[in-house]
């Protein structure tokens, strides 16, 4: 085979494939087993979200944006609560903001459980996979406990949230919280002593500081690398306030260090949780909320267990949002796995992949780029309705 | 030994029906005892046969671009070559069907033939998982092949013979080689493991990088024909372990009970380990394995000198 051939012998991973659970086309070059370029087609599953709020009221948007990420669908809502809330120049009551974080926080325990399972199943570690799942359905029963819901909780209002915390909840939760916080310690164990994992995860896809700075990767693929970037310290919001949060970070930037910071962070979640149900404060659940926000714009950045979760939302005076801009963490994150793949192995592309924690229908969005000749496409809604029924039929 | 005498070796017992039935059954003890580990329920007892059953029925899918021939009949002569393997092998504790000096050879190349079918089954499409897959899978055949084989031939050297039967009766009436070879044993059962290439010797076939390695490609009748001839490999496997190094297999009970035994053992090591690179496994088995083996080997001979 000429060396033109061998760089021509490209691997899909995706659209369909066993190591993804959601759509994404990745290309990798190989050279025997060795990776010497990879390419990455998103955009399988856009759904139009942003989209769709203009044609809804605030209300409605929330029901629609929660159901953005099916894992992290609490940390959507709260985003977009916050931002217009203060749009609105309304406050949230204390208690209502507790809570917020309280069920943000048992979601990213939720998210983090459920990602250490994926990334071991990608080494092909199904023991690990299969307990850590085990245990991450204590979690979800408290979620379901608290809000009637195992996946989008439904958590979350303008101007407050639907669900109180009770004395029983209280009890359910530190029971819950002291398993998991025992179960959490195990799999710290695991992945930072387990010699045949160790050969997976340790050395493989380092990411320097400089290179993590560079990329602009965000939550705890950023914080692996030593760089300390969490919303929830920088600009905190909601209970965050009064709860400060120790940011965890790890130096050595590879697959260990992902493991070992997401891990290490749920120790910091059940500390918060802890917090958070020592000191609730008492009040109502709920504030008036005006149907019609004043015209203005707003940026709302919350900590999603992805990472940095961003919100634009423009109000122009009537009960719909003009605009509402949806920056997930994957996005930010996903460039650092098509520059760390050149040099390693093949059989490392589905961890490298799975650590980023990627999810890619919160991601997908539609990018339409304008020639500088002026070549420009304006469809109006109904035909891109049309081409949409064309295209599939 | 006349036609009748034969044919019901081949058709009925060791070979054909018994032995595609123990493999399934293997087969299942296998995949549950992994999934009880794994805190999971696992299958019930006939799901090897009705996947087998499915999978026969179903409509076999020839791909583009391959060898119709050599794709129909790779998974037949895998198949065969396994099942031929069972004849010599001391199988439910009775003497084999059929016994020469060196069948011991014969065996383990018959046990390897299904390994190849599988790398040219993979070759020969031109599916890219699949490549990489045969790839692999031949590159783990190389690694595991020199240290199983000598790992086996160790209780050959002791018992001074190449026949199957043979050994297995030193091994019967000596003391478990388990006890005097124990890098042996250790380097045939791991071996096993990385012939039947189940985790963490399951890089060829890895799910999560790609698919199912050589046999994408694969639907219907040849995917049911490649696994029964996973199942018959490892009941052999196990039978040659089992036989030569835990005393020998003398009654049907005994070759249960230390066949199964190992099966425990495997199953966890299966749930236990993290999946290797494909690297990794060579560099394992060069740098381990057949090192360690070929200086348990030079103890024997020099052990045979001196006595």
């Amino acid at each position: 085979m000429t060396s033109n051939q061998l760089e021509n012998f490209r691997i899909p991973i995706g659209p369909q494939h066993p190591a993804l659970k959601e759509p994404g086309h990745f290309e990798f070059a190989v050279d025997g087993e060795t990776v010497t370029d990879a390419s990455v087609r998103l955009g399988y599953v856009h759904r139009g979200i942003e989209k769709g709020t203009e044609g809804r009221n605030y209300v409605q948007s929330m029901y629609l944006l929660e159901r953005v990420c099916g894992i992290c669908s609490h940390v959507h809502a709260t985003a977009f609560a916050l931002g217009v809330e203060r749009l609105a120049k309304v406050e949230a009551p204390p208690r209502a903001q507790a809570i917020r974080v309280l069920v943000g926080e048992l979601e990213r325990i939720h998210s983090h459980m459920l990602w250490l399972g994926v990334a071991a199943h990608e080494a092909g570690f199904d023991l690990l996979f299969m307990y850590s799942w085990r245990d991450r359905e204590t979690v979800m029963n408290l979620l379901e406990n608290i809000t009637g819901n195992r996946v989008n909780y439904s958590a979350n209002l303008l101007g407050g949230v639907k669900c109180d915390i009770t004395d029983q909840h209280e009890q359910e939760i530190r029971t819950g919280i002291d398993f998991l916080e025992e179960r959490t310690a195990y799999y710290l164990d695991v992945v930072s002593n387990d010699a045949m994992f160790l050969r997976r995860t340790r050395g493989i896809g380092v990411m320097s500081p400089e290179a993590a700075e560079q990329l602009g990767v965000v939550g705890p693929t950023a914080r692996a690398s030593g760089v300390a970037r969490d919303v929830r310290v920088d600009a905190p919001y909601a209970a965050y306030v009064d709860h400060p949060v120790n940011i965890v970070t790890e130096t050595a930037g590879d697959l260990e260090a992902r493991f070992k910071v997401r891990i290490k962070e749920l120790f910091e979640s059940y500390r918060l949780i802890r917090a958070i149900l020592d000191n609730m404060p008492e009040g109502d659940l709920t504030t008036r909320m005006p149907r019609r926000v004043k015209p203005g714009e707003t940026i709302s950045r919350v900590e999603a267990p992805r990472g940095e979760l961003f919100y634009y939302i423009k109000s122009n005076g009537t009960d719909t949002a003009d605009r509402v801009k949806v920056r997930t963490p994957t996005l930010p994150n996903m460039g650092s796995v098509l520059a760390l793949a050149v040099g390693h192995q093949f059989a490392d592309m589905p961890m490298l992949l799975a650590g980023i924690d990627p999810c890619f229908s919160c991601n997908d969005r539609m990018v339409s780029i304008n020639a500088p000749g002026g070549d420009t496409q304006q469809w109006t809604w109904e035909q891109l309705r049309q081409y949409g029924i064309e295209y599939y039929r | 030994m006349n036609t009748f005498e034969a044919l019901i070796a081949l058709l009925i017992f060791p070979g054909g029906i018994f032995i595609l039935f123990m493999g399934m059954a293997y087969e299942w003890a296998d995949r549950k005892l992994v999934a009880r580990f794994q805190n999971r329920v696992g299958p019930r007892w006939f799901q090897p046969l009705a996947d087998n059953i499915k999978l026969l029925a179903k409509e076999e899918v020839v791909p583009a671009g391959v060898n119709a021939v050599l794709f129909t009949v790779l998974p037949v002569i895998a198949l065969a070559g396994a099942m031929t393997a069972v004849l010599y092998v001391p199988m439910m504790g009775l003497e084999p069907a059929h016994s020469f000096s060196g069948d011991l050879i014969v065996t383990i190349y018959m046990l390897s033939l299904l390994t190849l079918c599988m790398g040219l089954a993979g070759a020969n499409t031109l599916d890219r998982f699949s490549l990489m897959g045969a790839t692999r899978t031949l590159t783990q055949l190389f690694s595991y092949e020199a240290p199983f084989l000598l790992a086996l031939l160790g209780p050959a050297l002791v018992a001074e013979t190449w026949e199957i039967k043979a050994i297995s009766h030193y091994a019967a009436n000596h003391t478990w080689l388990l006890l005097t070879q124990p890098i042996g044993f250790l380097v045939a059962l791991i071996g096993l493991m990385g012939k039947l290439e189940l985790p963490p010797f399951d890089a060829p076939e890895a799910e999560t990088e790609i698919v199912a390695g050589a046999m994408t490609e694969y639907s219907g009748r040849g995917l049911a024909l490649f696994h029964l001839g996973k199942g018959v490999e490892l009941v052999v496997g196990l039978t040659l372990v089992a036989g030569f190094y835990l005393g020998g297999i003398a009654n049907p009970l005994l070759f249960f009970g230390k066949t199964l035994l190992l099966l425990v053992g495997l199953a966890g090591v299966q749930a236990l380990l993290t999946r290797l690179r494909i690297d990794q496994t060579v560099g394992l088995w060069w740098r381990y394995g057949a090192l360690l083996v070929l200086v348990q080997f030079l103890v024997l001979i020099l052990w045979q000198g001196v006595m």
